[in-house]
């Protein structure tokens, strides 16, 4: 038999007003399915982008020669990859993951617990930036070894792939707050990733662009990662690179609350 | 900055009164669910909603768990407000929703344990209150599995174990039965009366009568977003169907005078399908064969039950729906 003891909640911290154990908790629940699943997850994870990476080092980069004076198209491509991949992952995973989730009712168990939705959300986030921080590493190793970095710096990438993270993970929780079903919360690889995945200086420079769509290339909030992770991988940097990773920063801050009011619309009816 | 989230107080702490609802109104855009509905919950008292689906029994527990706004209306858990202080109140008591709401990418043992570590406990205890809790709903022999794998009666038995991880004394559940086999009914019944047993108290909703009159001290009956009556299960039959009820069966066309005669004699009547119900009857078994219509009609006598209750005062079947 269970004796009920007399006890109130367990005393947890709180940082302006978010209860840390909550965002753990989001993000420890992911992790023990990803430790279940490794074998399938270090597929989505490495041989892909690996194979995207000796695809465009050998074929395409063979073909196109050097893209700047001295810097072939492989190297050239590389943080494109990367960022690209780390951008694919968080979103995929706050917008395609967190659907389900709401669907499955999993949020409204989670929400019988002290927490709050804005926690939850944030828990999420955190998550998709793990996942975006995992494929850069893996990613980036490979790329090493395919002698692909042209600089020790090459190592500040997981800087750019945080940034990215956490701009792909908050703005995927737009889709899975406001998706009425999968058909709609596909659009966010149709109408927002690939767009953005070609279009965002990964693959060409993007003055290579018409003048009208340098601007808006300019502004896409990927182009920004890419642009930063480059500087990396060379070990060139202009003032524009911290505009980069203020813009990411910004975005992120920006969009989050967005993301976190339309949840909490979704789920507290 | 960092702070503390406060220390709740324990229900005993506040008075006889562990949940109290007053005036609670829920509106959907046109749509009024709940209609101002009061009632309190002692505790240790197992307290049940009992109405048809659509009466705003969900509704109500929703906004009681603060899943939910509260359109209008109070609602204190423990002496504190629902409103002001969801997250408090959540930390107190334990919820099993309709919908399980199991995480199906995970084992068994790993939906308690993750959600105890969300609702506070640290690993080693929730792991630990895990196996308990476990052992207590008989699912240890499935700590394991995979939750696809549970029939619907383990899914529902996980769900309210794991609404009961965090070792809450208040438990709020959602038609805990609906849907389950006989079988599985019965070892759900059984549970609840353990945890009824070893002090919990539980609001419970249901629109299976045999299930308010085993599990619950007092029901709410209620409709159309109301409540219609409250008390103890043989109070409410006693006061609203009396003791017992005659069940005639009369011919088509011969009922609508037979109801006529019945009500004229100050019989309290109720027309079921082929079957006119005749409830009140506290002293013994009047004389009906002298009534117009009712010659060589079968009658049959049975004891009240909540049943006859809810179609006294909506003359309409709760089974309907």
């Amino acid at each position: 038999m269970i004796g009920i003891r007399d006890q109130g909640i367990p005393q947890r911290a709180v940082i302006a007003g978010v209860r840390v154990r909550s965002v753990a908790a989001v993000w420890l629940r992911h992790a023990t399915i990803f430790a279940r699943l490794w074998r399938v997850a270090t597929t989505w994870i490495f041989i892909e982008p690996f194979v995207v990476l000796a695809a465009m080092s050998l074929g395409v980069g063979r073909l196109v020669g050097d893209i700047q004076p001295g810097v072939s198209y492989a190297v050239f491509v590389t943080p494109g990859v990367i960022m690209g991949n780390a951008m694919f992952h968080a979103i995929f995973t706050s917008s395609w993951d967190t659907y389900h989730r709401v669907s499955h009712g999993q949020y409204d168990t989670a929400l019988t617990a002290p927490v709050t939705v804005t926690e939850l959300a944030l828990g999420e986030v955190a998550w998709a930036t793990t996942r975006a921080l995992m494929t850069t590493v893996a990613v980036g190793v490979a790329a090493a070894l395919l002698g692909l970095f042209d600089s020790p710096w090459a190592i500040g990438m997981v800087l750019a792939a945080l940034l990215v993270g956490l701009e792909f993970g908050a703005f995927g929780l737009i889709f899975a707050a406001l998706s009425p079903n999968t058909h709609v919360l596909s659009l966010v690889f149709t109408v927002v990733a690939t767009p953005l995945y070609f279009f965002s200086g990964g693959f060409f420079p993007i003055e290579d662009l018409p003048d009208w769509l340098e601007p808006i290339a300019w502004a896409l909030p990927l182009t920004p990662g890419v642009h930063l992770s480059r500087a990396f991988s060379t070990g060139e940097f202009a003032l524009s690179h911290l505009w980069s990773a203020l813009y990411m920063v910004g975005f992120t801050i920006a969009v989050f609350p967005i993301s976190a009011a339309l949840m909490r619309r979704r789920l507290i009816k | 900055m960092l702070t503390q989230i406060s220390q709740t107080p324990s229900p005993r702490s506040v008075g006889q009164h562990v949940i109290s609802v007053r005036g609670l109104v829920k509106r959907y855009g046109p749509l009024t669910a709940v209609d101002g509905v009061s009632f309190a919950v002692r505790a240790g008292e197992t307290y049940g909603l009992l109405g048809p689906n659509g009466a705003g029994k969900t509704s109500t527990m929703r906004m009681l768990c603060a899943l939910s706004p509260i359109t209008a209306g109070e609602i204190t858990v423990a002496g504190l407000d629902v409103a002001r202080q969801s997250r408090q109140v959540r930390g107190l008591i334990g919820v099993a929703m309709q919908q399980d709401g199991l995480d199906t990418d995970l084992s068994v043992h790993h939906n308690l344990e993750l959600y105890g570590y969300l609702a506070g406990l640290n690993r080693r205890d929730a792991a630990s209150r895990a196996a308990e809790v476990l052992q207590f709903f008989g699912l240890s022999d499935r700590a394991g599995s995979e939750v696809d794998a549970l029939s619907g009666g383990m899914k529902r038995r996980l769900a309210i174990a794991r609404a009961f991880m965090t070792r809450p004394q208040v438990m709020v559940l959602d038609e805990p039965t609906t849907g389950l086999d006989p079988q599985s009914r019965n070892r759900v019944w059984e549970q609840l009366t353990a945890l009824k047993l070893s002090g919990v108290t539980i609001l419970m909703s249901t629109h299976y009568m045999e299930e308010a009159a085993t599990l619950c001290d007092r029901v709410a009956i209620m409709d159309h977003g109301k409540v219609l009556a409250e008390g103890a299960p043989d109070e409410l039959v006693e006061r609203h169907a009396g003791r017992e009820v005659a069940q005639i069966r009369v011919a088509a066309e011969a009922r609508a005078g037979a109801l006529d005669a019945l009500r004229s004699r100050g019989f309290q009547t109720i027309e079921v399908g082929a079957v006119i119900s005749v409830t009140g009857l506290d002293g013994g078994r009047p004389e009906l064969s002298g009534i117009k219509g009712l010659d060589g009609a079968r009658v049959a006598y049975r004891p009240s039950h909540l049943e006859d209750v809810f179609l006294t005062l909506t003359g309409r079947e709760l089974r309907d729906e």
